[in-house]
C-alpha cells in the first residue's frame, strides 16, 4: 500500500515538472497571457527563416493600403485579381494584394474552421466563394461575411440571375464575378457527317435534341454528350433552364411533387436509354471523352470551353449555341447557369471600405479590367463589360463566331432560382435518386427518398 | 518465385510508370490514355515553375518533415520502450486508452485542435505543424511491440555493469532496434510528407505551403494541365521513394554487429 | 526475506523509470488528443447549424440510427474490412517472408518496387485508378481483347464492381506499406533458427507457419490493430475513386461525416456523435484483438 502511495506522488511530481518544462501545449489553456508573449517569438523567428518570407510580412509593415486575397485557380482567378489590382493601383498608388493561392475546398475547410472555432482572425479580407455554397455559409456562418448592399457597388449592374446567388434576406453579400452560364458546344465535322449544322441545334427542345443525337450516333457512332455519373450537373441547369428549384421560397424542399424534377429525370433517363447521352466516372474522363473526340459536343458552363480547347488540333471543328428546352413545363427557356463564383468580403477586413471600393472600381466597374482578363476566358457577368470591342472578336477555334459576346447575351437571359441552404444535400439526394432510376427503380418512390433523405438532413 | 515477384512488381510500378509517362505529355493526351513518354517535359517543368513555386513548397515539406520525423521517434520510441521495458498492469492500461486516441477520425478533432494552435499563435509555423503528430498511439505501439524482443538478460548484465536506464536505452535498445527505427523512420517520414487536412487548415500564408497543397492548387482550376499536374505529382513521390530506398537496408538486412 | 524487500524496491524504482520514459509521449497525446476528444464529446450532446449550438441530449446519437445514408455508410465500410483486412495482411506476410530470403537476387529492388504504392501522392493514385477503370481504359481493353467481356463494363457505376475496386484500389496501396513492419520484424528473428528448420527437413510452408507467424505475433498484432483502424476510418478511396457512388452504395463513414462538417450545412454535433460511433466500434474489435494476440510468454 505504502509501496503504490509513494510512486503516485512520485508520478505526479514528475508529470508536474514535465508540464513545468515542455508542456507548451497545455500553457495556452492554461495561462494565455504568458502564452502568448513566448508563443509569438516563434512564428517571428519561422519567418525570418522561410526563403520567401516578404510576401507574408508585407501587410503587417506597410498595413492600411494591402488586402489580403484568397482564390483559386492562376490562369484564371489569381490573374483576374492581379489584373484588377494594377487597375486599381493608377489611382492608388499604395494599393496592394497579397493574393493566396487556396483551392476551393480548402476556402471552405478554412472558413468552417475558422468560423465554427469563433476565431475569425484567420481569415483574409476578400475571397471567391462557389455561388453553390453563398446561401449555405452565409446563414450557417452569418458574422463571416459582410453585408456589401450600401457599399456603393451597384448591383443592379449585374446579370439579375447571377446576383440572385449572393443576396440573402434582401442584402447583397457577394461581387459576382465570373460567368457561368451555359453553352451547348458541337462538333460541327460530326454533326456534318449526320447531315446537320448548328442551325440545328439551336433554339431547340430536348425532343428534337434526342432525335438529332439519333442521328449523329447512327452516322458517326459517336453519342451526343458525356455527363459523370453521380454528379448532377445536367440535371441541376435542365431544372434552372425552366427557372426551378429543389426548394420553395420559404426553405421546404420541393421534390415531391416538382413535376418540373420529373420531367428532367424522364428526360436524362430517354437521353441515356438511346445512347444519346453517356455516363462516365470521373471529371477526368468527362473532359477526356470530350478532348479525344469520343462524343460529338457536350452541355455546360461556358468555362469547359477552356478545356476543350485544350484539343488543338480540333480548332475550327467547334459551334457554340443555346441548350436545348424542356418539354412540357412552363417558363422552360434555352438558358441556364452552371458554376460561377463571387466575391466576398470578410467580417475580419480591417478596411472594409477599401475593400468594397477596390471591387467597386474594378470587378463592378472598369471595363479595361474585363477587356484586360478576357484573354485567360475570364467572360464578365457586368452587363456594361459586353459592349466593349473585345467582346466582340472572333474565335478561330470555334469557328470564327464571337463567342464571348454571345455568352454575356446568353447570359443575361437566365432564369434565377432559389438555391437553397441545403443546396448541396439536395444535389446529393436527386443525384442517388437519378442514379436508381437509370438502374430501373420507381420515379415516384425514388423522389420520395430524395425528399426524406433532405427532409432528415433538414430537421437537425 | 521470381515470376511471382515480377508480376507482383509490375503491378506496383505501372501507375508510377503512367505518373512519369504522363509528365512527358499534353494534358489532352494524357488524359486521352497514352501510355508512350512524350517530348512535353520541358515544356511541363517550364509551366510549373511558373505557375507555383516549387521551391518554396519543397523546401517547407522537408523542413516540416524531417523535424517532426526525428523528434517523434525519439518521443515514441522512448514511451514504447517504458512501456513494454518496465511493463505492469497500470502500464498496460495506459496503453489500451492512449490507443483509444487514434481511433476518433481526425475530422472531429480537428476544431478544438485547431482553436487550440490558433490560441497560442502556431497557425504557419514548424510547432503548429508537428505538435499534434509527433506522439502518436501507433508508433508507440510499434516501438512497444518490436521492444518485445530485446533481450531482457543484456539488460540485466548491462545494470550490473552499473548503466544507468537511460544510457541502456541510448547505448544498447537504439542501435539493436536500428531495423524498427528505419521502418519507423520511413513511415513517420512519409505520413508527414503526405498530410494534408491539418497543414491546410494551419497554413494560410503562400509562403507556409507545403507540396501536397501545391498539387491540390493544381487541380482545382476550371482546365486542368494532366500533364503537369503528373510532374508535379512525381516530384512529390520522388522524395519518400527515395527514403525508402536508403533505408530499406537498415530495415530489412538483419542486425549485423549485434549486442550477443 | 531481505532478498524480497531488495526485489521490491528494485520494482519499485523499475516502475518508475518506466513512467519517466513514457511520460513525454503519453502527455503530448493527452494535450495533443484527449483534450481536443473531450471538446469533441461534448460537441457531439450539441445540435445546430454552424456555430449556433445548443444543448440536446442524446439525440445526435438517437439520430444516426434513422440516417439511412449513414447505415450504408456503416454496411459499405464492414465489407472493406472483412474483405480487405485479411486479405493485405496475410498477402504482405508472404511477401516480406520471401523477400527476407538471404538469397533472393535483387531483393533491395523488389523491396521497393512493392513498397512504391503508398508512397505515390494520393491525387496520382486517384486519376491513374480512374483512368484504369474507365469504360475506354485498360483494364476493360484487356479484357474485352482477351475475349472475357463483349463490351466495355462500367466498373465504377456498378455497386459491387465500384466495391471491389476499391478494395482492390486498398490492397495496392498498403500491402507493400504492411510489408515493411513485417520485414522489420523478421530481422528480430535469428536467421539460424531458419537454417536449422531446414536442416532437420521443414519445408518452407512448415517454416512459415512453425516460425514466421509465432514470432511475427508481436508485429502481426499492430498490422491489425492499425488496419482495422485505418480502415474503419476510411476516406481517401471513397471520396476520390468513386466519390461514394454509385447512389452511396460505396460511401464510408469517414466520408459521411466529411460531408457533413464541411460539404453540407455543418453539423459539428452530429458528425463528432458519429465519430464516437467509429471510435467505440474500432475500441472493440482491437479489443478483441488484444485479447487473442497481446499475451507474453
Amino acid at each position: 500500500m505504502k509501496r503504490k502511495i509513494l510512486a503516485a506522488l512520485l508520478a505526479s511530481t514528475m508529470i508536474l515538472s514535465l508540464v513545468g518544462c515542455g508542456g507548451n501545449g497545455g500553457a495556452a489553456s492554461t495561462d494565455d497571457g504568458a502564452a502568448a508573449t513566448t508563443d509569438e517569438a516563434a512564428p517571428a523567428a519561422d519567418d525570418a527563416a522561410a526563403p520567401a518570407a516578404d510576401d507574408a510580412a508585407a501587410p503587417a509593415a506597410e498595413g492600411e493600403e494591402t488586402l489580403t486575397v484568397w482564390c483559386w485557380d492562376p490562369a484564371f482567378n489569381l490573374n483576374a485579381m492581379y489584373e484588377a489590382e494594377k487597375v486599381y493601383q493608377k489611382d492608388h498608388p499604395n494599393f496592394k494584394l497579397n493574393v493566396v493561392e487556396t483551392p476551393w475546398d480548402d476556402i471552405q475547410t478554412k472558413v468552417t474552421t475558422a468560423a465554427t472555432s469563433g476565431d475569425l482572425s484567420t481569415l483574409p479580407d476578400i475571397f471567391l466563394m462557389q455561388d453553390n455554397a453563398f446561401q449555405k455559409n452565409v446563414i450557417s456562418f452569418p458574422d463571416v461575411c459582410a453585408d456589401l448592399t450600401n457599399s456603393g457597388i451597384d448591383f443592379s449592374q449585374f446579370a439579375a440571375g447571377k446576383t440572385a446567388y449572393s443576396v440573402i434576406d434582401g442584402k447583397n453579400y457577394g461581387v459576382p464575378f465570373d460567368n457561368g452560364a451555359v453553352v451547348a458546344c458541337y462538333r460541327t465535322d460530326y454533326l456534318e457527317q449526320a447531315g446537320l449544322t448548328v442551325d440545328d441545334f439551336t433554339d431547340i427542345t430536348f425532343d428534337q435534341y434526342l432525335e438529332n443525337g439519333k442521328k449523329v450516333l447512327e452516322a458517326t457512332g459517336k453519342p451526343l454528350i458525356s455527363m459523370q455519373a453521380g454528379e448532377c450537373d445536367l440535371i441541376m441547369m435542365m431544372m434552372q433552364s425552366a427557372g426551378a428549384s429543389l426548394f420553395n421560397e420559404d426553405g421546404t424542399a420541393n421534390i415531391v411533387g416538382n413535376d418540373t424534377l420529373k420531367v428532367v429525370m424522364e428526360t436524362y433517363k430517354k437521353l441515356k436509354d438511346e445512347g444519346v447521352l453517356v455516363e462516365v466516372n470521373s471529371w477526368d474522363e468527362y473532359v477526356g471523352s470530350i478532348v479525344s473526340g469520343d462524343v460529338a459536343g457536350t452541355i455546360n458552363g461556358c468555362w469547359i470551353m477552356a478545356s476543350i480547347q485544350t484539343a488543338e488540333d480540333q480548332s475550327g471543328n467547334w459551334a457554340i449555341t443555346n441548350m436545348p428546352s424542356l418539354v412540357g413545363v412552363s417558363g422552360a427557356t434555352n438558358y441556364s447557369n452552371n458554376g460561377g463564383s463571387s466575391w466576398a468580403v470578410t467580417t475580419n477586413c480591417k478596411d472594409q471600405a477599401l475593400a468594397a471600393d477596390f471591387l467597386a472600381s474594378t470587378f463592378a466597374g472598369s471595363t479595361e479590367l474585363y477587356d484586360n482578363i478576357l484573354p485567360s476566358g475570364a467572360l464578365a457577368t457586368w452587363a456594361p463589360a459586353g459592349d466593349s470591342d473585345a467582346y466582340g472578336a472572333p474565335s478561330d477555334f470555334f469557328g470564327g463566331d464571337a463567342v464571348s459576346a454571345k455568352i454575356v447575351d446568353f447570359s443575361t437571359k437566365v432564369p434565377s432560382n432559389i438555391t437553397g441552404v441545403y443546396y448541396y444535400e439536395a444535389r446529393n439526394a436527386v443525384a442517388t435518386a437519378i442514379t436508381n432510376y437509370i438502374n430501373g427503380a420507381d420515379i415516384d418512390a425514388e423522389m420520395q427518398t430524395a425528399a426524406d433523405t433532405v427532409n432528415f438532413n433538414m430537421g437537425q | 518465385m521470381y515470376l511471382f515477384l515480377c508480376i507482383v512488381s509490375f503491378i506496383s510500378v505501372f501507375p508510377l510508370y503512367w505518373m512519369v509517362s504522363a509528365s512527358t505529355n499534353k494534358s489532352a493526351e494524357v488524359i486521352s490514355g497514352r501510355l508512350i513518354p512524350g517530348t512535353y517535359f520541358i515544356e511541363n517543368l517550364k509551366n510549373l515553375l511558373t505557375t507555383q513555386n516549387i521551391g518554396r513548397a519543397l523546401g517547407n515539406s522537408f523542413k516540416y518533415s524531417i523535424i517532426l520525423t526525428v523528434v517523434s521517434l525519439v518521443v515514441c520510441s522512448l514511451a514504447g520502450y517504458g512501456f513494454e521495458i518496465y511493463h505492469d498492469k497500470g502500464k498496460d492500461t495506459v496503453m489500451s486508452i492512449i490507443l483509444l486516441a487514434m481511433m476518433v477520425p481526425f475530422v472531429a478533432t480537428m476544431i478544438p485542435l485547431f482553436q487550440m494552435v490558433s490560441k497560442a499563435g502556431w497557425l504557419n509555423t514548424t510547432i503548429g505543424f508537428i505538435l499534434p503528430t509527433i506522439s502518436t498511439p501507433f508508433l508507440i505501439m510499434m516501438f512497444r511491440q518490436s521492444a518485445r524482443s530485446f533481450p531482457h538478460d543484456i539488460m540485466e548484465a548491462a545494470r550490473i555493469d552499473g548503466l544507468s536506464e537511460l544510457r541502456i536505452f541510448f547505448q544498447m535498445f537504439m542501435p539493436t532496434m536500428r531495423s524498427t527505427y528505419a521502418a519507423a523512420m520511413t513511415i513517420t517520414f512519409m505520413n508527414a510528407w503526405n498530410s494534408y487536412l491539418w497543414p491546410k487548415v494551419i497554413m494560410t500564408d503562400a509562403t507556409s505551403q507545403t507540396m501536397p497543397m501545391v498539387v491540390a492548387n493544381l487541380t482545382e482550376g476550371y482546365v486542368t494541365d494532366y500533364g503537369m499536374l503528373m510532374l508535379a505529382v512525381l516530384i512529390c513521390t520522388l522524395p519518400t521513394a527515395i527514403v525508402f530506398f536508403c533505408l530499406q537496408n537498415a530495415f530489412a538486412e538483419g542486425i549485423t554487429g549485434a549486442v550477443k | 526475506m531481505s532478498k524480497s524487500t531488495k526485489k521490491l524496491t528494485l520494482s519499485k524504482k523499475h516502475n518508475l523509470t518506466g513512467w519517466a520514459f513514457l511520460a513525454p509521449g503519453a502527455l503530448l497525446i493527452f494535450i495533443m488528443s484527449f483534450i481536443p476528444m473531450i471538446r469533441a464529446l461534448i460537441l457531439s450532446f450539441k445540435a445546430g447549424v454552424g456555430a449556433n449550438m445548443n444543448w440536446c441530449g442524446i439525440m445526435n446519437y438517437t439520430r444516426m440510427f434513422q440516417d439511412k445514408v449513414f447505415i450504408q455508410s456503416i454496411k459499405n465500410t464492414f465489407f472493406y474490412l472483412i474483405i480487405q483486412v485479411p486479405v493485405m495482411l496475410i498477402f504482405a506476410l508472404i511477401l516480406a517472408s520471401i523477400l527476407n530470403n538471404k538469397d533472393l537476387k535483387f531483393k533491395g529492388l523488389f523491396r521497393t518496387m512493392i513498397f512504391l504504392p503508398c508512397a505515390t501522392s494520393l491525387v496520382a493514385y486517384a486519376i491513374i485508378f480512374r483512368s484504369l477503370f474507365a469504360n475506354n481504359g485498360l483494364v476493360n481493353l484487356v479484357l474485352v481483347n482477351l475475349g472475357i467481356l463483349d463490351q466495355p463494363y462500367s466498373f465504377l457505376t456498378n455497386t459491387t464492381s465500384a466495391r471491389i475496386v476499391i478494395v482492390i484500389a486498398l490492397l495496392w496501396r498498403w500491402t507493400g506499406y504492411n510489408m515493411v513492419f513485417y520485414l522489420s520484424g523478421l530481422q528480430n528473428i535469428e536467421y539460424s533458427v531458419y537454417e536449422a528448420a531446414k536442416i532437420d527437413g521443414a519445408s518452407a510452408v512448415q517454416s512459415f507457419f512453425r516460425i514466421t507467424v509465432p514470432l511475427l505475433k508481436p508485429t502481426i498484432l499492430l498490422t491489425a490493430i492499425m488496419s482495422t483502424n485505418g480502415t474503419l476510418q476510411l476516406f481517401d478511396e471513397s471520396v476520390n475513386l468513386t466519390n461514394g457512388g454509385p447512389a452511396n452504395t460505396s460511401i464510408t463513414m469517414s466520408h459521411y461525416i466529411y460531408d457533413m462538417s464541411f460539404k453540407f450545412v455543418p453539423n459539428f454535433g452530429y458528425s463528432a456523435a458519429m465519430s464516437f460511433l467509429i471510435l467505440i466500434l474500432v475500441a472493440i474489435l482491437a479489443f478483441l484483438q488484444m485479447k487473442v494476440g497481446d499475451k507474453r510468454d
